[in-house]
């Protein structure tokens, strides 16, 4: 702060000095007066100064000596060193000479040594059994750097450590293990929690899989799970390490399972169709709707009608009954007018039965057509993008072939069910109306028989 | 006994490798066949009681040729050939279904080779095999299934068109 405050009026001063200056000068014949009297003053310095330096001259040659002195001195100094140095070489030639030889076979084993390591270090990265003890690999990586370093020698001891993480290794390959740690849970959370191992294939935990992610050191559940199926032997093996269980294991340690991840689910399946397969399910569901409607209906005017048929007298909720009062409000009309009035209220109660069963028809058979659109549809996508890119790379083809084919697949899963639901509904209403057609009549005429009988 | 796991063993193993779609044919087909083994059984025992009933109906009747009997005799034969009919449509449609559900399986494997195609982004044969055997054999398993299925529910649908037809045929009317 003071320096600041120091600063700040020295520049002041400057400034009001330099306006007096300005103040002086304010008549050009001053300026003139001024400069000539500066520049006496000026040659009588410069005088002065001559004679100072004049009188140190004899100094100044004294300086001159030692240093040249000095100088001299150390070169002969770098010249001693480099000598020295060459001798050095020489010497460390001889002697790094002299160590190959001694070493012979040894240099040998440290090459496999560090071969060894090497690749123990990579299998030790993508082992499962890193998961239960971490910081093997490390080990690994600073003794095959050494050993390709030629400076350093192994030690009997990491010789001997080496050998004993590859017999772990083996030992532990064989085991079913348990023991805790953190696991990172799908939902991201973080959670300790008790890990069954299976040799060097599989991690599993609570009846999951999981999977070792080296990078970070840490445990994760993979975000899909297999069928299941597996599942329930994963859950077996977890509850009951040290008895015999069948076990759907990943012989490769774990990327299989890894890829499972990357296979769409259905939802994803679904989206892959695209506005197209969204229409095609709009269908499905309208027509599913319809058949619910149909069935309920149906049902229960069967069931009207069967209740019909056992009762004598006739009622007008349901078309049998209609049909067959007409009987019963002509009680003395001839055969042949009865049997036209009957075909006419038979007429009459057909659509009723029959309505909106052509319309699931129809869903059934365009459903796959639309399902057929969204495969051209798709396919001229897949062509775009051989167009615009090539063929080099089937990935890009990927996605205009799976739009193609899950239309397909999703007209062809709206129309099998819809085909079954017509069969369905439309044999039933083909029962009610067969009853109506060819055995109303019979019906009345056995009750008119019965009724004469009595 | 091992022979029977064996067995259940290669049936899963083909199932598996077939996919879903092989086990939703599986259960057309057992249904198709549960359905025509149940008509094959009317057709050869059960009718006979049903044909017996309606013509002893019929002629216990005192009179045959009024309008009432020729009715009467309408609704007996439709209710013969009601009975004789019934879950056939049923079978027909399930006979149709299966090349369809082949046709779905085709699909599904398809899609399922161009995942591997997508996600492996090579055209290894190998990786896609799982995915062609998936469309291959549901395919196959449909056409089997349909042409096991077709010759029953023909011969069930003329053996049911010729039976109301003599039936119709063993109930005369007087005239």
């Amino acid at each position: 702060m003071k320096k600041i405050i120091n600063t700040v009026s020295g520049l002041l001063l400057t400034v009001t000095t330099s306006l007096s200056y300005a103040q002086q000068a304010a008549n050009l014949d001053e300026l003139l007066n001024q400069l000539e009297q500066g520049k006496i003053a000026q040659s009588e310095q410069n005088r002065l100064r001559e004679a100072e330096f004049k009188a140190k001259l004899s100094q100044q040659d004294q300086l001159l000596t030692s240093a040249e002195n000095t100088r001299d001195q150390q070169i002969a100094l770098s010249n001693r060193l480099e000598q020295d140095f060459q001798n050095n070489e020489i010497k460390l030639a001889n002697q790094s000479d002299a160590l190959n030889k001694r070493m012979g076979e040894l240099k040998e084993l440290f090459g496999v040594l560090q071969q060894v390591a090497g690749d123990t270090k990579s299998k030790f990265q993508t082992s499962v059994i890193s998961a239960q003890i971490p910081g093997r690999d490390v080990f690994m990586e600073e003794l095959a750097k050494s050993m390709g370093s030629s400076s350093k020698l192994a030690s009997i001891e990491e010789i001997e450590r080496l050998w004993f993480e590859l017999q772990r290794e083996m030992t532990q390959s064989g085991k079913v293990a348990k023991f805790t740690t953190e696991i990172v849970l799908a939902n991201g959370e973080r959670k300790q929690s008790e890990v069954t191992r299976v040799g060097g294939f599989n991690l599993l935990s609570q009846g999951k899989y999981l999977e070792y992610i080296n990078e970070t050191g840490s445990i994760a559940e993979l975000i899909r799970q297999p069928s299941a199926r597996y599942l329930a032997t994963a859950e077996q093996v977890t509850l009951a390490p040290a008895a015999i269980t069948p076990f759907a294991l990943d012989p490769t340690g774990g990327s299989i399972l890894g890829l499972l991840v990357q296979a769409p689910d259905t939802q994803e399946r679904v989206e892959q169709g695209g506005p197209v397969g969204y229409v095609i399910l709009a269908i499905g569901l309208v027509g599913l709707l319809i058949a619910l409607e149909r069935f309920i209906t149906l049902f229960i005017v069967g069931a009207k009608v069967s209740r019909q048929l056992k009762e004598k007298t006739a009622c007008d909720n349901n078309p049998l009954g209609r049909v067959m009062l007409v009987k019963t409000q002509n009680p003395d009309i001839d055969t042949e007018t009865l049997e036209l009035k009957l075909s006419e209220s038979i007429l009459r109660e057909v659509p009723k039965l029959s309505s909106r069963l052509t319309l699931i028809k129809i869903i059934s058979v365009v459903a796959p057509l639309i399902g057929l659109l969204g495969t051209v549809t798709g396919m001229i996508n897949t062509f775009q993008a051989i167009t615009l890119f090539g063929t080099g790379d089937p990935k890009l083809m990927a996605g205009g072939i799976s739009q193609a084919l899950v239309t397909t697949v999703l007209g062809l899963v709206v129309a099998i069910p819809m085909v079954f639901l017509f069969t369905l509904l439309h044999t039933r209403s083909r029962n009610i109306i067969n009853i109506l057609q060819q055995q109303s009549a019979g019906i009345i005429a056995e009750r008119a028989e019965a009724e004469k009988g009595a | 006994m091992i022979m029977f796991i064996d067995m259940m063993n290669a049936i899963r193993e083909f199932m598996d490798t077939g996919g879903q779609v092989l086990t939703v044919i599986a259960v057309v087909i057992f249904v198709m066949w549960l359905l025509i083994f149940e008509r094959l059984m009317f057709v050869f025992y059960g009718y006979r009681k049903v044909k017996k009933h309606l013509q002893q109906t019929w002629f216990s009747r005192s009179e045959q040729h009024s309008w009432y009997a020729e009715q009467i005799r309408t609704a007996l034969v439709a209710r013969g050939s009601a009975k004789l009919n019934q879950n056939l449509p049923l079978i027909q449609t399930l006979v149709v279904l299966c090349p369809l559900l082949g046709l779905m399986g085709t699909v599904t494997g398809m899609i399922e080779v161009f995942d591997v195609m997508a996600i492996s982004g090579s055209g290894n044969a190998r990786s896609m095999a799982s995915g062609v055997s998936r469309a291959t054999i549901p395919t196959m398993a449909g056409m089997v299934a349909s042409l096991s299925g077709v010759f029953a529910s023909t011969w069930l649908q003329r053996t049911a068109k010729r039976e109301t037809e003599l039936l119709e045929d063993s109930m005369p009317v007087a005239h």
